[in-house]
């Protein structure tokens, strides 16, 4: 970790208090938001991540640390928002959701939490979405990437049923759609149309950055 | 050997003995029920498919859900808010312990209720001697979980591991009276259900585990054993990392084995086959689900091939009868078990 500068540390850590006094100091010091976004949060997320998929920690540590990640986030959004301009817009941008019939939504949470570490904006759908409310969601904003979980494979079919369901309502062009859950595999995203499938948090975040390419 | 009961039948194999052919006792979901055969009986649906236990789950009593919502969401008996699905058991939604403080004021069913036992008392009297009497529960690691949440209850593992103790212990002395209660009406078998890894790992640390899980789950295990029970416990994912402890409990036997997890029957069979009976693996992700005919008997021929040598194997899916599995496969599978698993296993 010696690469690894003091809030992502921090951050890696678990260190809530520490990583907050760190963040406050360097956005007094004007420290542009947007470079503690990169170069803290995102490669003590990125750590956090490897040490995730390898075995090193595990859901508690993974939550905790993107507990310290959200003090950091919440600490920079309005920042990162004045900075980006008037609107604030910007060219990341995520909506996700439990498809239909499924409620499950750890995993899902737990994309959301390394998305946002990585500077995506996301909106979270909730869970047991159907078909209807992704269109809904899809038509009124301007998401880059919409993402269906499914943990269920009696509920998988609803990724289908919703990629249809852009299709019949115009939108599927204005929008790439995402897959994961544990019984999705990249032959069912072949098979559905999808436009990404991910297997879990860290292979989501360096997939939808291709995606967005 | 001459034909055993079925309860004979399962408890040879939770004995790591072979009896006469390998169990079966895992029947149709509702809709499958219905469409081979409607309007039957529990009685006729054990008879028809001729089930070597029968089993009654306590999240499928009338009297765990004490209070209807709305059309879609219950409340059950901790206090947890359901949503009703295809799934026969609904998922949780909401837990009722959102603070510590919650806690405070929360009190813990009470075992003792009458309510609880109707149903496994008729089993006994009905099928005692012939098949096997199952009372099932879900654990309290995964009982924990809807209560507080599970974010937040992963998170109190790190942050507040004396809550997590505190509201384990409570769910735990609920069911070690659930156990004891349901062996003196005459369970046998004492089945609890829940995970404890995702396809990946387990959920937590083998610290966490140890230090918090483990002895919970170790004490069902040694009240039901006390009772003259046998144990079985079941969880998905890939607890590869943590199978030594929870077979260090004492259980008697492990399901499924998940194979979606990477788990390898046929492994775990080799390195754990002479401490556990293993129960399940014919995979009901794609197999049972979108599989062939022919697919699903190759994969119970796999099942018996990896697991029945030598007894210590009871057959079902690698997880349950849900709502996509297909009526042929699970017909097929049914079949395939009587068609292969006779003993000696010649396949």
């Amino acid at each position: 970790m010696a690469d690894l500068s003091e809030i992502a540390q921090s951050l890696v850590a678990r260190d809530i208090a520490k990583i907050e006094e760190l963040t406050r100091a360097a956005i007094d010091a004007n420290v542009p938001a947007q470079e503690i976004l990169d170069e803290d949060v995102v490669a003590g997320m990125q750590v956090v991540g490897e040490q995730f998929e390898s075995g090193e920690i595990f859901l508690p540590e993974l939550l905790m640390a993107g507990e310290a990640a959200k003090v950091v986030m919440n600490l920079l959004k309005p920042l990162l928002t004045k900075q980006k301009g008037v609107t604030g817009s910007t060219d990341k941008k995520v909506a996700i959701g439990t498809v239909q019939g499924d409620v499950h939504d750890i995993g899902k949470n737990i994309v959301i939490m390394m998305l946002e570490a990585n500077g995506w904006e996301i909106t979270n759908l909730g869970v047991d979405v159907s078909p209807e409310e992704f269109c809904a969601a899809v038509k009124e904003n301007d998401f880059q990437i919409l993402g269906l979980s499914a943990l269920l494979t009696g509920t998988m079919p609803n990724q289908r049923e919703t990629i249809e369901a852009l299709k019949a309502a115009g939108l599927r062009g204005k929008v790439k759609v995402a897959i994961g859950g544990a019984m999705c595999t990249q032959g069912w995203a072949d098979q559905i149309g999808a436009d990404c499938y991910a297997a879990d948090a860290a292979e989501t975040v360096k997939k939808f950055k291709l995606l967005i390419q | 050997m001459k034909t055993l009961t079925g309860a004979e039948r399962v408890f040879k194999a939770l004995q790591l003995q072979e009896p006469d052919r390998v169990p079966f006792h895992e029947g149709p979901n509702r809709k499958i029920r219905e469409e081979i055969l409607p309007g039957a009986s529990d009685d006729d649906v054990v008879e028809y498919f001729d089930l070597d236990a029968v089993g009654v789950g306590e999240r499928g009593l009338p009297g765990y859900r004490i209070e209807t919502l709305d059309a879609s969401h219950f409340r059950n008996q901790w206090g947890t808010i359901v949503r009703v699905t295809s799934e026969s058991l609904g998922i949780p939604v909401e837990g009722a312990i959102k603070t510590e403080k919650d806690l405070d004021t929360w009190h813990p069913p009470d075992p003792d209720e009458p309510w609880r036992y109707e149903k496994l008392a008729e089993l006994v009297k009905r099928y005692k001697g012939q098949r096997a009497i199952i009372a099932a529960f879900q654990d309290p690691f995964n009982v924990a979980n809807e209560m507080r949440g599970a974010a937040a209850h992963y998170m109190d593992f790190v942050r507040n591991p004396d809550l997590v103790d505190r509201l384990a212990g409570l769910i735990r002395d609920y069911h070690l009276r659930l156990i004891r209660n349901c062996i003196e009406v005459g369970a046998e078998i004492i089945n609890f259900a829940g995970d404890y890894a995702t396809t990946k790992w387990p959920m937590l640390s083998r610290e966490h585990f140890a230090k918090h899980v483990i002895p919970v789950l170790k004490a069902l295990v040694d009240e039901a054993h006390s009772g003259g029970a046998y144990f079985v416990k079941h969880t998905d994912g890939n607890i590869i990392p943590i199978i030594d402890m929870i077979l260090d409990t004492g259980i008697n036997g492990l399901h499924p084995i998940d194979p979606n997890a990477g788990m390898d029957l046929g492994e775990v069979k080799k390195k754990y086959g002479h401490r556990v009976c293993l129960v399940g693996n014919v995979d009901c992700a794609y197999t049972l689900t979108w599989g062939t005919l022919e697919e699903v008997r190759e994969d119970v021929k796999r099942c018996m091939r990896q697991a029945a040598r030598g007894g210590g194997y009871i057959c079902q899916s690698s997880n349950s009868i849900h709502s996509a599995v297909k009526t042929e496969n699970y017909l097929e599978m049914v079949k395939a078990i009587r068609d292969y698993g006779k003993y000696p296993i010649s396949i």
